[in-house]
Order: structure tokens, then sequence, then C-alpha cells
């Protein structure tokens, strides 16, 4: 402990050098604008600024990477709060509440609480990272396709949860998601599925495009052409702060989500999006209040939050105790590393402790630096609500078009996220609920892949999921979570639309 | 549609939104079942590509008959009302245009034009304050994104 | 029908390819742009980054990165191939722009692109990839594995970079020589596939020198064989397939290439360019650290180097034929 804590001071010294704090600093500022741009998201902006670090010491240059990381990860919440654009996957939840909260005039809270959650769940990551990293890397690593599958499964079965609106639509709208994803090339036998020779949809459709489609235009589509349209708000000073209620009803969930997304940060994959739904299921199943999920309530903004950037600390901890990548975000920063010479892998904390305690410490400073910066800005970005939405919405629109063309650099996926506007727009006239699209189209290919995965290993055998203890129990959970859910549909088999359909508004 | 159901609107009948809602559903599982055939199957212990399509087809095919089953108490068709959709097709086909134009007159020219028209066309704002935001908006967001953060955006054959 | 469109669009393109040529006297006079077939972070955006960097030294002319991922690099490779021929747009490509085309003619897709649309500038560099198993796993040469999937055959498990991926190729090129079964667990990239192999749920993999590196020296892997003609400088200890009797060879390589139509001084100033950039010393450390050093063949050795891995990664493809039920 106390070696850990001289080791965290050296990394202190490291981390209060000038140099080290000004490109933190400069990093935190391009993440956010980078990550506040739908489609460019983190990995864009580290891709953009890695040749510049080539010519930086390795602590720098990590540590810029790293600003630019959750900074973006930050950034991404600016816009689904204000403008219901989800900049990047882990944005999607925050889009239902946040801009519930915005259309009730209080953006500034909704902001406000995000920024907190982010630096709360990033300096509780952090002290996870420090204290536990080469633990919980060799927990990670027990993580094979079969306990993945089962992560998956509890992802999808956290759905229940999910939505007001009736479980069946809910249902519905998941497997419509789950179907999206099969789009492509199958991973396991090289088929194209679905592309309709479209080369573009080889790889599948991206979540970016899908998920601006349907929250951002589908959103414009509805209130554009309306006779009288949404008002200017001129929010006062108080208005931009959370009230002491606020805070109260998001210290639970900030804690929670940012348990649950470090945890779920630590496995490899690509995975991170589901703690931002988990954490909404959670904190609407414990809510005193589950009918305000969806229309603005603020635990539904500081949950998944806080569990999106935790799942970003958490990413760290494989890639710095083990030297694999979680992702291919790691994967770029693993390659900044390795250009200074420093070889990423299980003797990098022994060998380059000065890299490693730099690192967290920089992520300390760097989680204030974020906070400082980004409080003060809530009341900058609420400005632009003041913007008449004649002048708003078109300029929206534009930057959709822009966003989703910088994805990969092509017009097919501006083509998939107008079409998913059409489609959003047609669904949310019947009723539907648009989030559980999103989380299928993420998880459908996952999932399908994880579970031919496990039965190529064990040779066709589903016995393979009960073999292994950390699937038997996920699976479990799960089974336990879905239980809970389906009770009131069993009990009150009569009118059950009642109970679970709680009324839900088509705005 | 609507005439078989102008009539049945004041005594709850006619179609109801789910119902279309279930039978669109369905019509999307058939769809993509008929696509999924050429796709080999195979067996549980050993699933081809078109096993897990196949599968969510068919429970998609399932939760869009109860939907339509169980929607007869929902909202009729005829309660939805559309007075948004001349804008929403407007807004679309606006869309279209510039995703087409986008890689062939480049991105400035596209993004001035479609504000324009938005601006100037169909809210009718003061021609001065089209000008500034729709060459604002274009010279800046392409300087920013294009030339700052380094994003290759399409330039037209006119260098613009 | 096709092909004679396709050839006289051809000689259009390389008719106004030269007529503009003739018209901007020095090539380049502005931007080139480097398309990267993948997302960041992998071969070929680790190679293609500090490439750029070196060709805008040389050009005096930004030298812009553009990942166009996609369909295992397939609507990258089929951007280029269709691209204006001006050498303006130049791709970095990775060995499999020889396999997808392969892979499509299996699948009876229509192409996405032909090999022959495409021209070769330089290799950059090109890593034989080596045989690692799971440290529990009782084998220390090919021979004991060869012993050991004959004693459970079907037991043993490889994790690859995707079907006809990168990882995949070798590891197929060897089961089919050595003629054994395995059971095969694809993954979504090279990094996932090596992590399958760290956590034991399979039990080898092929993996690039520089991703399995560290963790060979940690301890985490075993290092088997190597599918280099040569031992690699980096793994002197650790032999070839060559030298165990078995005439394979396979390596990731990352190339340049324009559209086929460039005209003949415009590809010139490239190759030049090329010639100067890899030579270049910053260059030279860089790529040597991300330990995929360089290994420079100009256009006329590369064509060659290139037609002999497009044939035995083509062969390889037709043993495999299609994977699963």
């Amino acid at each position: 402990m106390i070696e850990t804590f001289n080791s965290l001071m050296m990394g202190f010294s490291v981390a209060f050098q000038p140099e080290v704090l000004m490109y933190a600093f400069f990093g935190c500022i391009i993440g956010t604008l980078v990550g506040m741009m739908p489609g460019l998201g983190p990995l864009a902006g580290i891709s953009l600024l890695l040749p510049a670090t080539f010519g930086l010491n390795p602590i720098i240059a990590i540590v810029l990477l790293a600003g630019v990381y959750y900074g973006a990860m930050y950034g991404g919440s600016t816009t689904s709060i204000l403008m219901r654009i989800p900049g990047e996957a882990a944005s999607v939840m925050t889009c239902v509440d946040g801009y519930a909260m915005t259309q009730q005039g209080r953006a500034g809270p909704a902001l406000a609480i995000a920024a907190i959650g982010s630096f709360v769940a990033g300096t509780l990551g952090v002290i996870g990272l420090m204290l536990m990293a080469p633990t919980l890397a060799s927990f990670a690593l027990r993580f094979g396709p079969p306990e993945y599958t089962a992560l998956l499964l509890m992802g999808l079965f956290v759905l229940a949860y999910m939505s007001g609106g009736s479980m069946l639509k809910t249902l519905a709208m998941a497997v419509l998601g789950l179907l999206l994803g099969m789009i492509g090339i199958d991973v396991m036998s090289g088929y194209t599925r679905f592309s309709f020779d479209i080369v573009e949809l080889g790889d599948g459709v991206g979540i970016v495009p899908v998920a601006v489609g349907l929250f951002g235009i589908s959103e414009i589509l509805l209130t554009a052409g309306q006779a009288d349209p949404p008002k200017v708000q001129q929010p006062t000073l108080r208005q931009l702060v959370p009230t002491k209620a606020d805070l109260k009803l998001s210290v639970g969930p900030i804690m929670r989500g940012s348990v649950l997304g470090f945890m779920i940060g630590i496995i490899p994959g690509s995975a991170h999006i589901i703690s931002s739904f988990v954490s909404y299921g959670i904190e609407r199943r414990l809510s005193k209040h589950p009918e305000l999920f969806g229309n603005g309530a603020i635990e539904g903004v500081a949950g998944p939050e806080s569990a999106n950037n935790a799942a970003a600390t958490g990413a760290f901890v494989p890639m710095l105790a083990l030297g694999i990548p979680t992702g291919p975000v790691t994967a770029v920063m693993l390659a900044a590393i390795m250009v200074h010479g420093i070889l990423p892998g299980p003797m990098l904390i022994q060998q380059q402790p000065d890299l490693f305690w730099g690192f967290v410490a920089s992520m300390y400073v760097g989680n204030v630096v974020l906070l400082v910066l980004n409080l003060p800005m809530v009341g900058l970005f609420v400005n632009l609500l003041r913007i008449p939405y004649a002048y708003l919405y078109p300029c929206i629109l534009a930057f959709c078009i822009l966003g989703c063309y910088s994805v990969s650099n092509s017009t097919m996926d501006v083509w998939i996220m107008l079409v998913m506007g059409g489609i959003g727009y047609v669904l949310r006239k019947f009723g539907f609920d648009l989030a559980p699209v999103a989380l299928g189209l993420v998880l459908g290919p996952m999932l399908e892949l994880s579970l031919r995965q496990s039965l190529a290993m064990s040779g066709g055998d589903y016995m393979i999921f009960l073999q292994r203890p950390i699937a038997v129990t996920m699976l479990v959970l799960g089974l336990v979570l879905l239980g809970l859910a389906l009770k009131p549909l069993i009990f009150k088999s009569k009118d059950w639309r009642s109970s679970v359909g709680l009324d839900e508004n088509v705005d | 549609m609507t005439g078989a159901n102008e009539g049945n609107v004041e005594v709850k009948g006619g179609l109801r939104s789910d119902q279309i809602s279930g039978v669109v559903l369905i019509a999307i599982a058939l769809v993509v079942i008929w696509f999924n055939r050429e796709f080999p199957v195979g067996t549980l212990a050993d699933p081809g590509p078109g096993y897990v399509p196949l599968l969510l087809a068919c429970t998609l095919a399932g939760i869009g008959l109860l939907v339509a089953v169980m929607g007869a108490r929902s909202q009729s068709m005829a309660e939805i009302e559309w007075p948004e959709a001349t804008r929403a097709l407007i807004i679309m086909l606006a869309c279209i245009a510039a995703t087409f134009a986008l890689e062939r007159i480049g991105y400035r020219l596209t993004t001035a034009a479609f504000l324009v028209f938005f601006l100037g066309v169909i809210e009718r704002k003061h021609p001065l304050a089209v000008m500034m935001v729709s060459a604002g908006f274009s010279i800046a967001s392409f300087y920013v994104i294009g030339t700052l953060l380094k994003v290759p955006l399409p330039v037209g054959p006119w260098g613009f | 029908m096709k092909s004679i469109v396709k050839r006289s669009m051809f000689a259009v393109m390389a008719a106004t390819a030269a007529f503009s040529a003739q018209a901007q006297e020095t090539f380049p006079n502005r931007a080139i742009s480097m398309v990267v077939p993948f997302p960041p972070g992998g071969v070929a955006d680790v190679t293609g980054r500090p490439t750029a960097i070196a060709l805008e030294k040389v050009f005096k002319q930004p030298v812009t990165v553009s990942n166009r991922p996609g369909a295992g690099g397939a609507v990258g490779n089929a951007a280029v191939a269709s691209a204006r021929p001006d050498g303006y747009t130049v791709l970095m490509a990775l060995s499999s722009v020889s396999v997808i085309p392969e892979a499509d003619k299996l699948f009876n897709r229509k192409p996405a692109y032909t090999l022959d649309q495409l021209a070769p500038i330089a290799l950059i560099s090109a890593d034989p990839v080596i045989l690692v198993v799971h440290p529990s796993l009782p084998v220390k040469t090919v021979k004991d594995i060869i012993a050991l999937s004959r004693k459970q055959p079907g037991e043993l498990s490889y994790s690859s970079s995707g079907v006809y991926g990168a990882l995949h190729m070798p590891m197929e090129m060897f089961l089919h020589a050595a003629q054994l079964k395995m059971r095969h667990v694809p993954t979504t990239g090279g990094g996932p596939a090596i992590t399958q192999l760290l956590g034991g749920h399979v039990t080898m993999t092929a993996g690039g020198p520089a991703a399995i590196t560290s963790h060979v020296k940690a301890g985490k892997l075993r290092t088997i064989v190597s599918w280099g003609a040569e031992r690699h400088p980096n793994y002197k200890d650790v032999p070839t397939f060559k030298e165990q009797g078995y005439d394979i060879e396979y390596y990731i390589w990352a190339g340049m290439f324009v559209p086929v139509a460039t005209p003949e001084p415009v590809v010139k100033v490239l190759r030049d360019g090329v010639r100067k950039a890899v030579s270049d010393a910053e260059f030279k450390d860089q790529m040597a650290k991300v330990n995929s050093p360089v290994k420079y063949l100009d256009a006329p050795e590369f064509a060659k180097y290139w037609d002999a891995d497009a044939k035995r990664l083509a062969a390889v493809v037709k043993v495999v034929g299609k994977v699963g039920p």
C-alpha cells in the first residue's frame, strides 16, 4: 500500500510538470470537440493526433491521447443532450432522458450531471486501475466466447426494463435491431448476408449512422413541421445548476454506473455500450418513479453517462497490465506507445513504472481538467438553445450529414442515416421505442459470433456454457432479472398492458 | 384504405395502429426469410450463416402476430395525425438531394445550397441572414472538420 | 461483354489520365490521398501513417491518410481500383488484397475489384507470421503438435483474425501440408485472436511478430515455428517451416498501389518518392520500433513478389473452400 502511494506520488511529480499538464488540457479540448461531432468519435481523434505524438516523449504522448479519449467520451453526451444526436454508440441512452430534460428547459442540469458523473466515474475508475490492474486483467482474460455469450444475453434480458412502452413492442424493436446487425460478412463463414451487392454494406451497418438517423433526424422530421416551433430558451443562471434534489437523485446512479461500467470496460471486446444500457435498466428498476424514465429523469442521464466513462477507464486495465487491446481505441494507443520503443505487455508496469504511474496520475489530473473545462462550458453550450429553431434545424441536418459522411468517408453512411431517419419517424408515430433497435444492432453480431465461437470451441457441445463458472453465474443472474421483469406479466395477466405499458407519450 | 375507414372512425372501428404495425413486422420477417434461403442454416450444434437470421425472423413474425392480435384496443389508425408529414417529406427530399450532390459538387457548395434552400425558401428568412448563415456554416465547418481535423471532405470540380 | 466495356473504360481513363498528366507538368502539385482500407490501429494504418509523413517530406505536398474500412479491406481496395488514375489516390494495402477476389469467386459474388485493376508501386514491409501456443500445451516443436493432434484428432483449436483472414490462411497452409484437422475459432482481428489464446480459450494461433513479442518475452506464449523463408531477425531461435521440411511460406505484407491506368511518368515519380521515403532514418526507426522493419521492394520486384504470393493464397483459398455446414 505504501509502495503504491510512493509510486503514485512519483506519478504525480510526472503529471504536474507544466508541459504534461498543458498536453492533458489540449487533449481534453480536442477530444471534447471531436466527440461533439457525430461520427468523429474517440478513435478518429486519437488517430488524428497519433502522428503528432511520434515526436513527443512517451508519457506526454499517452497523456495527450488519453485526454482525447475521455474528452471525446464526454463530448458525445453534449450533442445527445442538446440536440438528440448521439455522437457515438455509448451516448444513445443519454439521448433519451437528456434530450427530454432539454425540452423541459433543464439542459443545464443534464449537462452538469453528465460532467460530474463522468468525473466521478473517471476518478473511481483510475482508483480501480491503480489498485487492482494486474488482478483484474487476469480476470478479464478468463472472458472467452462462452462468458461473452452469457454477458450479451444478460444485456438482452435487461431490455425488459429499458422501455416504458409495451414490452412486446420493445421486443419487436430489439429483434429488428438484431436483424439489422446480421447485415454484412459473417465472420464465421465468410458469407456476405443481406448486402444486396453493395460493397460498403460488407462490414455491416454502422451504429453511428443508425443512431443519428433514428434519434436525431427523426426528431427533426417530427418537430420542424409543427405549427408552433419549439420556444427559444433563455435559461437563467440558477436554471443551469443542478438542484439539491437532482444531486441527491444522482448519487446512487453515478456510483452504481461507475462500478458497472468499470467491470464491463475491462472485458476485452467491444461490449462497452452494454454498460450504458444495463445501467439505464438498473436505474429504472430501482427508481421510485420509473414512469419518469424517458420523460426527463436525471437518473437516466447520470447512470449511463457514468457507466460509459468508467468503461472507458476500465478499457485501460488490460491494455496497461497485459498489452492487449480491448478495442480499436486502445489498439491505436498501444501503437502510440510502441512507436517510442516501449513494449506494452505483462512487464510494462515493472519495466516502465514512470510511464504507468505517470499515466495513472495524469488520468486523475485529466479528469479534473475535464471537469474544470466542461462545467463552465455548460453555460456556453446551452446558448445554442437561444438560436431560433428555424435556423437551428437546417444546421443540425447539415451537421448530421457531415458527421455521418466522416465516419468512413463515404456517402453510404449518409444514406443509412437518412433511411433510418425516415424509419424512425414512422416508428415513433406508431408508438415504438427506438433505443432497443440501437442496442440490438450492437449486440446482434457480437452475440451471434460469440455463440458460434463457443460452439466451435466445444465441437458443438452446449455444455460448454454450463461448465464454466463465470458463464453460469451470469446466465443465472440474467434469468433472475428476466423472471423479475416477467412477474407482472404472469401474475396480472388480465391487464398486463396497464402494469407494464406505463402510459407512453409519443411526442 | 382510408376510404374504408372513414365511416368507422366515430364507432371506434377500423384498423388499429398496432394491427398495421404487426402486419408490417410479419412482412419484414417474411422478406428476411426469403432472402435468407441462400445461406446454409446448419444444425443446432453447428449453426451456419443462415441460422441466427432465420431464428430472429421467426421470432419477429411471432411478435408481429402477437402485436397485431393484442392491438385491437390500440389507437385507431385514423387517430394518428400527420400534420408535419409534408414538411418531413420536403426535409427528406432535400437531404437526399444533398447526399447526391455531396461528392459531385463538393462539401461547401452542397452545404451552402442546402442551407439557402431551408432558410431562404422554406423558412423565408431575411436574405442577408440566409447568406451569412449558409456561407458561414459551410466555410467554418469545412475549416474545422476538413482542415483542422483532417477529414478528407469532398471537394467539387471547381475546387470548392 | 462486361470485360469489353471495362477495357474500353480503362482505355478512356488512360487517355484522359495521359492528357491530364501533360497538363500538369509537375506531379504532385496538390495533396495526395493515401487510402488505408482498414480502421485506425491495424497494420495497414500503423504502416500507412509513418509512410505518409515520410512521403510528405519528399514531395513537399501533404499526404493525407484516409481510412476507408469495410468488408475486410474490399471497400478501400475497390475505391482505389476505380479511382481517377492520376496518382493523387494511392492505396496502402495488405496481403489480403489478393485473397478478397478469390473469396468473391468462391461465393459467386460480384467481385468488388480485380487484381488487374491495381498496379504495384512498392512493398513497404513484410513480416512472416509465427506459430505460438499457450504455455500449458505440452508441445515444443512442429513434430510435437502433429503427434498431439494425431493422438486427439479434432481436439486442438486455433484462433484467427476471421475466415480467409490474414491469420487463417497460414494456419490452413500448415494444416493442409501436415494433413491435420483442428477446431477453428475465427475472431474479428489479430488482437482478439491473440487475446483468445492468452486466455487459454484456444490452443494456438499464428501471430505477427509485433503482436506477440511482449507476451513471448513474459512467458505467456511459446513460439514454435515461423512461416518465413529465413529466420526472423528478432526470433533467431525459432525455426522455419522450410527447415522442418514443409514447403510453406507466408507473410503479412503492406504495399503501395495505384489504379492500373496511372500514367508511367506519375508512377515513376511515386516510385522514386517512396524509395526516398523508406530510406528516411526516422521512418526506418519508427517501423523497427513497431516491430515491423522496412522491407522495401521497388515496383518490378514487388510485382513478382505479389504474383507469387497471390498464387499461393489463391491455392489456399481453393483448398479451404467454403467453411461451415
